[in-house]
């Protein structure tokens, strides 16, 4: 049976056993030393042995379970504090991405809050103005095609679709105008930036 | 004893200034920091759905202000400022340099200006505190005095008074831009490319001289504060119409004014790019007016109606 018993627990080590196993292990107390020592071998072959070998890894938190006093939470807190003295490189860890975490809600809101500027806009135009409202396609791009600078339109259809292009050339000619001219107005103002280019005269 | 009390009051007394601090006070420091400052910015741009990274430095070199924005993503874009010297270098275009004393996309030129100059369209208020780009930043809101332009917001860092987010809304506090400083980093001298742009030798000017006069268009109306910066006639880019071009700002938004002779297609009488950049056009005889700028369409609308030819 010892002999057996040896065996259960050494396939244990390598994860080799079913769950019926592991309650009759669980039961054995023998053999917890056995598992003990034969994961130290295990680490040791391996060369995975910490530097302060804490060979009652178990009876010690144990331990330290009976002295923690009832009220858990705040005393966790208290105590986390020097550990995060010694152990700084590491415990910064955490609540610098509880931090992200806050950030990349905020930024989520603030995508939102632009998305809500496009159905804004569209819900307002479609409803609203009567007059012949534009765009289907990113405008500015189809004349600079590589454009990242730029943003679309929006326009309702029915136009045919020569006018549509010749009008929306026509806007794009104004909209690339008025970019270039913020560039150009020296002394003036000028705000913003796009994939607009000088004309010669 | 006494020195520990002297000493304690020499840290409570900035402090409590700053408590005090006016609005109008925050961002004439912002635009002083903005012109003395030797900083690095790394900077994301929102603009409806796009995104664009860049990053901003800033120094003196021989008292100079030198300047350079870098566009991070997609083909390779670049301005760098030497003085009143500004050169953009871009991948499909030979480079060209313009006089400005500032760089075009990122703050608004009105920041590093006179502050002063906006208090006629817009109303300093000072708002609450944040933290932007682990930085502690003041916000400052400046309200349109009328509704016929945009509103802005700005956080300014607490430390160093650089502007760390600017955001511009619509009158219902929709967001239609924003820029916002994910890491600033303080200088103690000028980068190495900032030195570098300082010695190159950058193209000249172009000739701004081509620019005729345009006619005596006046307006009957503008919104309060917005003056005309420029009037001239000239082609617009990619077509071969003429132009009768006025340019007015209020120091915040910029409007451009065209007269054309009425094309073959009409334009639309209004448009709103998703940016918040609107369009109007106004058909007067056999001539077309056409008001582009962020503002409302209203606004542009009246100014359109207001043109007349002394």
């Amino acid at each position: 049976m010892d002999k057996l018993g040896q065996e259960w627990v050494s396939a244990t080590v390598d994860g080799e056993t079913d769950a019926q196993t592991m309650a009759d292990l669980a039961a054995d107390t023998h053999s917890h030393d056995k598992w003990h020592n034969y994961h130290m071998i295990g680490d040791a072959m391996r060369g995975e042995l910490p530097q302060n070998i804490m060979l009652d890894l178990s009876a010690s938190i144990a331990a330290a379970i009976e002295l923690e006093p009832a009220i858990v939470a705040p005393k966790s807190r208290a105590s986390a504090a020097p550990q995060i003295a010694a152990n700084s490189e590491q415990s910064r860890v955490v609540p610098l991405f509880k931090q992200f975490g806050q950030y990349a809600i905020a930024a989520t809101v603030a995508m939102f809050a632009i998305v809500g500027v496009q159905n804004y806009n569209q819900t307002a135009d479609d409803a609203a103005s009567p007059s012949p409202v534009l765009i289907t396609r990113p405008l500015i791009g189809s004349a600079s095609p590589v454009s990242l600078q730029t943003g679309p339109v929006q326009q309702n259809q029915g136009h045919s679709s020569d006018q549509v292009s010749e009008q929306r050339h026509r806007i794009n000619t104004y909209i690339q105008d008025h970019m270039l001219q913020q560039r150009l107005n020296t002394g003036a103002v000028v705000e913003d930036n796009n994939d607009v280019v000088p004309v010669p005269n | 004893m006494r020195l520990i009390l002297l000493a304690l009051l020499a840290l409570v007394f900035p402090a409590m200034a700053q408590e005090d601090m006016a609005a109008k006070v925050w961002l004439d420091k912002m635009s002083q920091a903005l012109k003395e400052k030797e900083f690095k910015a790394s900077i994301i741009q929102l603009q409806a759905d796009h995104i664009r990274p860049l990053v901003y430095l800033h120094g003196k070199v021989n008292n100079q202000e030198v300047a350079f924005l870098e566009y991070l993503n997609g083909p390779p874009k670049n301005a760098v400022r030497v003085g009143n010297r500004v050169t953009f270098i871009e991948h499909d275009e030979p480079a060209y340099s313009i006089v400005s004393d500032h760089i075009q996309g990122v703050w608004p030129a009105a920041f590093s200006a006179n502050m002063a100059d906006l208090e006629i369209g817009y109303q300093f208020v000072l708002g609450g505190r944040s933290r932007i780009a682990g930085r502690p930043g003041q916000m400052i809101r400046l309200l349109p005095n009328d509704e016929f332009r945009y509103g802005f917001q700005v956080w300014i860092d607490m430390e160093t008074y650089l502007p760390l987010r600017y955001d511009m809304l619509t009158q219902d506090k929709q967001l239609l831009e924003q820029i916002m400083v994910i890491e600033l980093i303080e200088l103690s001298e000028p980068p190495a490319i900032l030195l570098e742009a300082y010695k190159q030798e950058w193209p000249a000017v172009i000739d701004q001289a081509e620019r005729q006069d345009g006619q005596n268009w006046q307006f009957s109306w503008l919104p309060a504060g917005f003056i005309v910066v420029v009037r001239d006639h000239h082609r617009l880019i990619g077509s071969h119409e003429t132009v009768e071009y006025i340019a007015l700002t209020d120091g915040l938004a910029n409007i451009s004014v065209y007269v054309a002779r009425a094309g073959t297609s009409k334009l639309p009488e209004e448009l709103i790019t998703r940016n918040g950049l609107s369009l109007v056009s106004e058909t007067v005889g056999n001539a077309e007016v056409v008001a582009v700028g962020k503002v409302p369409t209203e606004t542009l609308a009246r100014i359109a109606k207001s043109l007349t030819l002394k």
